[in-house]
């Protein structure tokens, strides 16, 4: 299946580049949205199996594998009505590379060895890079420098990560690296060799999940990338950025360098939170503002790695409902640029009077994604302060919540201000475009679920989570 | 021989701190590529023949010829030939750069394995401290990309260290090779223009 899976990917991808016809890539990206379901379903029913000697389905891949399957229709439903004003051969570049990403990503969550993990990686940096550089503007090309280059450094960083766990291993059996091959050996390794290699691959994947100090590159990325593709790049690849130094802690979890591991990752969650508020206050582009919000929910994922205990489920369950909640955000955000023709917060305001549907997104997505109750995300920030308080790590604490104090308020205002506040700003606006209210359906189903999590975790996502942290120390 | 290699390599690295003229960095990067590829030419001797061709003329095609041939071009296009005028001085970069040759001879040393030759270890440490002190002390994004180049060549040294046990890792590594030299150079490199050589557009 999952040979067949990257068979036909890579036949949609050369079929829609040479076609040049809109319709027919109209038909193929959602033949492949239905693909991927596809692919979610069969590795739902395959669970734990290996396929192709270098995938397997675990439980971690096919949670994130499911968030980026329930984000494909969405994703590529906005993504036609962005590039609708293309021209075709622009058209056609941004769905294959689209399908490029989204394949790239599905290879990363299954990789079941550090190599195939890190080449998936690399490859998502060059369907990223082709889909931020889409409007062909100087500003897309130095965000596109600036992710290609600083992602490159990254990756380049964590082969060297690879490399030290190659040097623990040494044997020509262990090419792939693959994680159940390493899990024998962990124990009998120079413990320095393992801290070396975990910061390789802490500081070389943050580059894609956005943490401090690595998390400029999302930042600079989200101020020209469609706004589909900022709900990728904000969601589910980060999700790719996670699970790759998951994967990693999860194999040396057994070692010695386990409070290690959870001191360096509570340091860089509290940095990335700290980041996060000051420019979130800062920021007067809303976009930008959001993809500071992520990086402060992915310092709360890995301070909630660090914390241990209830902090592991509440890292998985938080990456899963920020997924759906930001996304939605940015989805609006393309709706938002329609209405308005602008992402600068002071030329936004009225949204409440010009798409009331788009400013009940922005009013619930901001209750969802700051965790206030009846959101999902206030469950798992809930659990994350319960670890970090049966740990006794009241210095973290306080820390921590400063901080999203800071986040709440910025982010709060910004979001009044933008749905019932005329604009700041007194120069002549373009008169306000007009979007259809079906455009946000999709949103408030993700928002629905979001808010539905507070109260209800469906038994087979809690299974799947608490399968992927269960050979984690208690 | 390899020492001599190696350590002809390291005294690029001390060459690069007290250059300024971004030619010269062309040139040592180009050098490091045929240092390169004579390191992995003698060390690689249990690789079969087809992968230990395919390794020296990777280092000969790109980092030898088609790196420094699209740095080159990149110079022209942008305009620029030194490093820019706010870059910390050569002095003090050359007092850096000999501590991180310093500070790699220890941090090899406390990381002996017996599957790991503790001069590579030593080079490929030193050559990513000289990467990185480059991007963080230079401006210019020409300065940064080759910080960049130096660090790769970092990674590809490591992966010769395990290169005969484990050939998968060197082919892997060459990947991020194509990767740079073809995407980052030749389709980004070429279409930067003088005034976008600090990239400042983007910020809060």
């Amino acid at each position: 299946m999952l040979l067949l899976f990257f068979a036909i990917s890579v036949l949609m991808i050369a079929l829609i580049l040479l076609m040049r016809n809109r319709t027919f890539t109209i038909i193929i990206t959602t033949v492949y949205a239905l693909m991927h379901v596809i692919l979610t379903l069969h590795s739902w029913i395959n669970l734990d199996c290996t396929e192709l000697r270098y995938f397997t389905f675990n439980s971690t891949g096919v949670l994130l594998l499911s968030v980026l399957s329930i984000m494909t229709i969405p994703t590529i439903y906005h993504g036609f009505i962005y590039a609708a004003g293309d021209d075709t051969r622009k058209f056609n570049i941004y769905h294959a590379a689209l399908i490029a990403l989204m394949t790239f990503m599905s290879g990363a969550y299954l990789a079941n060895g550090m190599t195939v993990l890190w080449i998936f990686v690399e490859a998502t940096t060059l369907a990223v890079a082709a889909l931020i550089y889409h409007d062909r503007t100087e500003i897309a090309l130095e965000a596109t420098w600036k992710y290609v280059f600083i992602c490159s450094s990254g990756i380049a960083l964590a082969y060297l990560g690879i490399l030290f766990l190659g040097f623990i291993y040494g044997r020509e059996d262990a090419a792939n690296l693959s994680f159940s091959s390493l899990a024998f050996i962990i124990n009998q390794a120079n413990p320095m060799y393992l801290k070396i290699a975990f910061l390789f691959v802490l500081i070389g994947f943050s580059t894609k999940m956005g943490l401090f100090p690595m998390h400029t590159v999302t930042i600079d990325a989200h101020s020209v990338a469609p706004p589909p593709i900022s709900a990728l790049i904000s969601t589910t690849l980060m999700n790719v950025g996670f699970l790759a130094i998951f994967r990693v802690y999860s194999l040396f979890s057994s070692s010695s360098i386990l409070n290690f591991m959870n001191s360096v990752l509570i340091i860089s969650g509290t940095l990335s939170l700290m980041v996060a508020a000051g420019y979130m206050l800062k920021a007067k582009h809303l976009k930008r503002m959001l993809a500071y919000s992520s990086l402060e929910n992915m310092g709360l994922v890995a301070i909630a790695l660090g914390a241990g205990g209830t902090g592991y489920y509440a890292a998985l369950l938080l990456l899963v409902l920020h997924s759906l909640a930001k996304s939605s955000l940015f989805y609006q955000m393309g709706q938002l640029s329609r209405i308005l023709h602008t992402f600068k917060l002071d030329d936004c305001g009225r949204y409440m009077k010009l798409y009331p549907a788009g400013a009940l997104v922005l009013i619930l997505g901001m209750v969802c994604i700051l965790a206030i109750p009846p959101s999902g995300l206030f469950i798992s920030e809930f659990l994350i302060f319960k670890g970090l308080v049966f740990n006794e790590q009241w210095f973290v604490i306080i820390v921590a919540i400063i901080p999203l104090c800071y986040v709440i308020y910025a982010m709060s205002t910004r979001f009044m201000h933008i749905s019932f506040s005329n604009p700041r700003s007194r120069d002549a606006i373009a008169p306000a475009g007009k979007v259809s209210p079906v455009e946000s359906v999709s949103q408030f189903i993700f928002l629905g679920i979001v808010i539905i999590m507070c109260f209800y975790q469906p038994p087979f996502m809690v299974d799947l989570i608490n399968k992927s942290i269960e050979f984690l120390p208690k | 021989m390899i020492v001599y290699l190696i350590v002809l390599f390291a005294v690029t690295l001390v060459y690069f701190a007290s250059a300024e003229r971004l030619v010269i960095y062309i040139r040592l990067i180009g050098l490091q590529g045929l240092l390169l590829c004579g390191i992995s030419l003698f060390e690689l001797s249990e690789v079969n023949t087809a992968n230990l061709v395919f390794i020296v003329a990777e280092t000969l095609v790109f980092k030898t010829i088609l790196i420094p041939y699209l740095l080159k071009r990149i110079i022209a296009t942008s305009g620029v030939t030194k490093v820019h005028r706010q870059a910390m001085p050569g002095f003090y970069l050359l007092l850096l750069s000999i501590l991180a040759l310093l500070a790699s001879v220890i941090l090899a040393n406390s990381l002996i394995n017996p599957f790991v030759k503790t001069i590579y270890m030593t080079i490929a440490l030193f050559s990513l401290f000289t990467g990185l002190l480059l991007i963080v002390t230079h401006k210019l994004i020409v300065s940064h990309l080759i910080g960049f180049l130096i660090i790769e060549n970092a990674v590809f040294i490591f992966s010769l260290a395990v290169g005969n046990e484990m050939p998968m890792l060197i082919n892997i590594g060459i990947l991020l090779d194509i990767f740079v030299g073809v995407l980052i150079l030749g389709f980004f490199g070429l279409r930067l223009k003088p005034h976008t050589n600090e990239l400042t557009m983007l910020k809060d």
